[in-house]
């Protein structure tokens, strides 16, 4: 992500036509080295270079030069992909992998429409619910009552694997706990400026704690926090999986929205998948002569709630208020969110603030930094791969002998509290904002 | 393919899934598309199927089935090759081990590991680390190529100056033959009996005498202390001279690199970048190793001559983090050169130390001469030089300049007394060139070693030996000029 967020102001457009179903010219970028593969989860799991990087890549330069057919097999394999972007980590020659995806994805979707029930399911999902404040909360509720009347219990026989997935969905929270974040938040000692946060789509409604401790810590450390309540959705999941339409209008939508409340302040993301996104919002709009630089501006301005605490002044203020009364036995792990590490290159930042806070023991996980399965809403249209993909990652898990893994996005958040209820671990999942609120000290 | 296609009936296919799996047999052309190169992009071919057996076992019982459908194999480990060695072949099928990756075994007191042949070869250090031994090749591409091709292809790496190849590091192999069989050759300890010491022919072989299933390998204890020191040039002759200098003064680091001006643009510019200046003309990379005042005393002549030779700056670092990122940035090289155009020709030959700069000389002189983009990176310890030309595969006008440079460098090096290759093996990009060190009766020797492992050719036929003979090639070896280190250089496979 590097060369994407730093030259922001000269993307490279995608295609402007999509029934060429790959950005051909991102496509030329790979030398063919192969160092991608032994970090890609699908090649992890199948063995198979089809399942690869390099060989989606070469899958799309095929059917770019009429090379090859975009048959069943070549829609399996960029469908199967998590885009979890570990490839771009590592790949020496800056290839813009999640990008390629991205076009990919929507161009066959426009080229092949899925079938009627698989239509309604998206509109419903991507259209209906995601968008719509009223959509996300009746969905809440509806998911809650299901939940508090034990129907989930119904949903693995009925369902079969995504049934027992939906079984060990996190409990929906009561109403109170699902109230959107306060349009502002005063700063708790010397002010130091204001940012703007997202309260996003699923948060507030699964996750409405999260969003909460990162506002009180982020106040804790002298920002007085504006959220911006006419906002609801990123695009985020609409890009990853191929409603690119819909996912430019979200992003325009996003940058007038955040803009009308604060057009300098930074925007601080407490959802890796969404920070992600938002900074390559100027790649996403690149086609539109006039988005394209505000676009680009905007993203410049959007930073990981870890990046923004993780400065010097952020550390400071946080030695000043972290104590020992977090209440957090035992060790905790830090797994990286893909769209952290690998999407925006954040990597220290997350475990420097853990290591800030008194009486807290870290360790390791190893492979801490590879996919865990949930990307997005893989989870639900892969359960399997999804599951298989997180396998190794459970194992890694019980030999760190963690009682607490730490995340910063709520897929992961998510798949870890399915994976660990299926397997009976007793391992609690908090994400970092969780931590550091437990341990904030009264002033 | 030729029109005596043979067809894999789908009786085949059925046994196949039975033996490795379903996720283990793609048998439909756009998943077998995916395979049909390795990193070597100019000659591509489509396999018949493509096997993933997890076990010896499961390869020993496919090579069977396959056998029995007719088709020859081609063996394949992470495709990371860069001379067509893995690309498949007509008739052929792909056999991979990139499902087999367990380390089977890590004896820290006997110092040996025995892994499957997919190991990566990076996760084979990882496995031992705890017990303070590592893995001693260290191929550039070493976080993705498997053990079973590193055996393959004789691998090397940067460290090679110091450890050496494969070849010295094997210590017993698993083999499944053309009939299926599985053959055991050697093991961790010493193998008095009287049999023949057949490791020699097999580490080397490019997948041509059967497929390597299992490998034992000795581990090192990992050096007390490790520096790394860079130093700055303003012109890459100097650099070369200074690297032909410390070998007559009989330094001994551990690895000796340079990458020169293009090369360091590419890197800097990619998720790799080291913090190599972008001022420099040419980079060189020392590693020095062993006790503290061993390791104190090599760096400082190694900054010595590097100095006397027009090193305007050096650096010397043991800081593991800064370290790993100086060799990252070496170790993606190739691949960052993907940033200057869509392919990459890594020309990969061996000359003797003393003549390094005569033969960067012919290279830059050949790409110039037909408007090609040259970076040089090397394991300038080893005498063994990665002209690296940049080209676009869809210009067949300068796929065919590309291909002549190639030759005018290899030519080049065999004449002051080097070989073809130093670690990349010759696959289907050397072939020819093999006439141009070898006799019609050498090469018929090779091929009757060949023969008496696989009498039928059923393992990666068409590679490494000249598919036509030398006299149709119209080439003769050629003569080696008198040089003052005749030794220096290696034959093609048994070079680091």
């Amino acid at each position: 992500m590097s060369s994407t967020s730093t030259n922001a102001a000269h993307e490279r457009p995608h295609p402007m036509d999509r029934r060429s179903l790959v950005d051909h010219a991102r496509a030329l970028d790979c030398i063919h080295c192969g160092l991608c593969l032994t970090t890609c989860p699908t090649y992890q799991l199948t063995g198979s270079e089809t399942s690869s990087p390099r060989g989606r890549i070469h899958l799309m330069r095929a059917v770019a030069e009429g090379r090859a057919e975009p048959d069943a097999t070549f829609e399996d394999e960029m469908n199967f992909c998590l885009v979890c972007r570990h490839c771009e980590s590592v790949c020496p020659a800056g290839v813009e992998f999640g990008a390629m995806m991205e076009f990919s994805r929507g161009a066959l979707l426009e080229r092949k429409p899925p079938g009627l029930l698989a239509r309604i399911a998206r509109w419903v999902g991507f259209r209906g619910i995601l968008v719509r404040r009223a959509g996300l909360r009746l969905a809440a509720v509806g998911l809650r009552s299901a939940q508090l009347l034990r129907l989930d219990v119904l949903a693995g026989p009925l369902l079969g694997l995504r049934g027992q997935i939906f079984r060990h969905l996190p409990r929906v929270p009561g109403a109170r706990e699902r109230r959107p974040l306060p349009p502002i938040t005063p700063p708790e000692g010397a002010p130091r400026g204001t940012v703007l946060v997202l309260d996003g789509c699923v948060m507030p409604e699964l996750f409405g704690r999260v969003n909460r401790a990162m506002t009180q810590v982020l106040a804790a450390t002298g920002r007085e926090v504006r959220s911006v309540p006419k906002h609801v959705c990123c695009g985020a999941l609409h890009a990853h999986n191929g409603e690119l339409d819909q996912a430019e209008a979200l992003a325009r939508t996003t940058i007038a929205q955040f803009n009308e409340v604060d057009d300098a302040a930074p925007v601080v993301i407490d959802s890796a998948g969404c920070g992600a996104h938002m900074k390559e919002y100027g790649r996403l709009l690149a086609n539109d002569p006039e988005w394209r630089d505000r676009a680009a501006t905007f993203s410049r301005r959007v930073v990981d709630l870890t990046e923004e605490l993780a400065g010097p002044e952020g550390v400071e203020r946080l030695r000043e208020r972290l104590g020992d009364q977090h209440g957090i036995e035992g060790p905790v792990t830090w797994d990286d969110p893909c769209h952290l590490c690998h999407g925006q290159g954040v990597r220290d930042q997350p475990r420097q603030l853990l290591d800030l806070v008194p009486g807290l023991e870290r360790v390791e996980m190893s492979g801490a930094d590879s996919c865990c399965g949930s990307a997005g809403i893989y989870t639900v249209l892969r359960p399997e791969d999804s599951l298989d993909v997180l396998e190794p990652k459970l194992e890694s898990l019980e030999q760190t002998g963690a009682a607490t893994l730490v995340t910063a996005n709520p897929g992961c958040h998510q798949q870890w509290q399915i994976g660990i209820g299926r397997s009976d671990k007793k391992v609690e999942v908090l994400h970092l904002a969780e931590v550091l609120e437990r341990a904030l000290r009264p002033r | 393919m030729g029109s005596d296609r043979k067809e894999l009936s789908r009786r085949h296919v059925a046994e196949l899934e039975d033996i490795v799996g379903k996720r283990g047999v793609r048998t439909d052309p756009t998943a077998r598309s995916a395979y049909e190169s390795d990193a070597f992009m100019l000659q591509r071919a489509t396999a018949e199927v493509i096997v993933l057996p997890r076990t010896t076992a499961e390869a020993a019982a496919a090579v069977k089935v396959l056998r029995e459908a007719g088709l020859v194999v081609v063996p394949r480990g992470a495709g990371t090759g860069l001379s067509g060695g893995a690309r498949p072949v007509e008739n052929g099928a792909i056999l991979g081990t990139a499902r087999m990756r367990d380390v089977l075994e890590v004896n820290a007191e006997d110092r040996y590991a025995r892994v499957q042949a997919g190991v990566v070869n990076v996760h084979l250090t990882a496995a031992c680390a705890g017990a303070g031994l590592f893995y001693g090749p260290d191929p550039s591409s070493q976080t993705a190529c498997t053990i079973g091709g590193n055996v393959g292809n004789n691998s090397g790496g940067p460290h090679g100056f110091k450890y050496g190849s494969t070849n010295r590091h094997v210590l017993g192999l698993t083999m499944v033959d053309s009939d299926g069989e599985v053959i055991e050759l050697g093991g961790p300890g010493p193998t008095a009996d009287g049999t023949l010491d057949l490791l020699g022919p097999v580490i080397g072989s490019e997948g041509m005498l059967g497929l390597v299933t299992e490998v034992t390998v000795q581990l090192l204890p990992r050096p007390e202390k490790v520096e790394t020191l860079l130093c700055l040039f303003e012109s890459l002759d100097a650099c070369c001279d200074a690297v032909s200098e410390m070998i007559a003064r009989r330094l001994e680091p551990s690895a000796i690199e340079i990458l020169d001006r293009l090369t360091i643009e590419a890197v800097e510019a990619s998720v790799l970048r080291a913090g190599y200046p972008d001022h420099a003309e040419a980079v060189m990379l020392v590693e020095v190793e062993g006790g503290d005042e061993e390791v104190d005393a090599t760096s400082a002549d190694v900054i010595e001559v590097a100095r006397a030779f027009g090193a305007f700056d050096t650096r010397r670092t043991t800081d593991p983090a800064e370290r790993k990122r100086l060799w990252a940035g070496r170790k993606g090289a190739f691949g960052a050169m993907g940033r200057i155009a869509p392919d990459l020709y890594v020309a990969d030959v061996v000359a003797p130390r003393t003549r390094l700069r005569e033969i960067v000389s012919a290279a830059t002189v050949a790409c110039r001469e037909r408007d090609l983009k040259l970076a040089n990176v090397f394991h300038a310890g080893d005498g063994n030089l990665h002209p690296n030309i940049s080209y676009d595969r869809r210009d067949a006008d300068e796929v065919r300049r590309v291909l002549e440079a190639g030759r005018i460098i290899m030519e080049a090096c065999v004449r002051a007394g080097g070989s073809l290759t130093g670690e990349h093996g010759i696959g289907l990009e050397k072939q020819d060139e093999m006439c141009l060190v070898f006799s019609d009766d050498d090469l018929a020797a090779m091929d009757q070693l060949r023969g008496a492992f696989d009498p039928s050719a059923f393992w990666n036929p068409g590679k490494m030996l000249p598919v036509r003979g030398c006299r149709e090639v119209h080439t003769r070896p050629l003569p080696v000029e008198p040089s003052t280190e005749p030794t220096d250089a290696q034959a093609p496979g048994g070079s680091r």
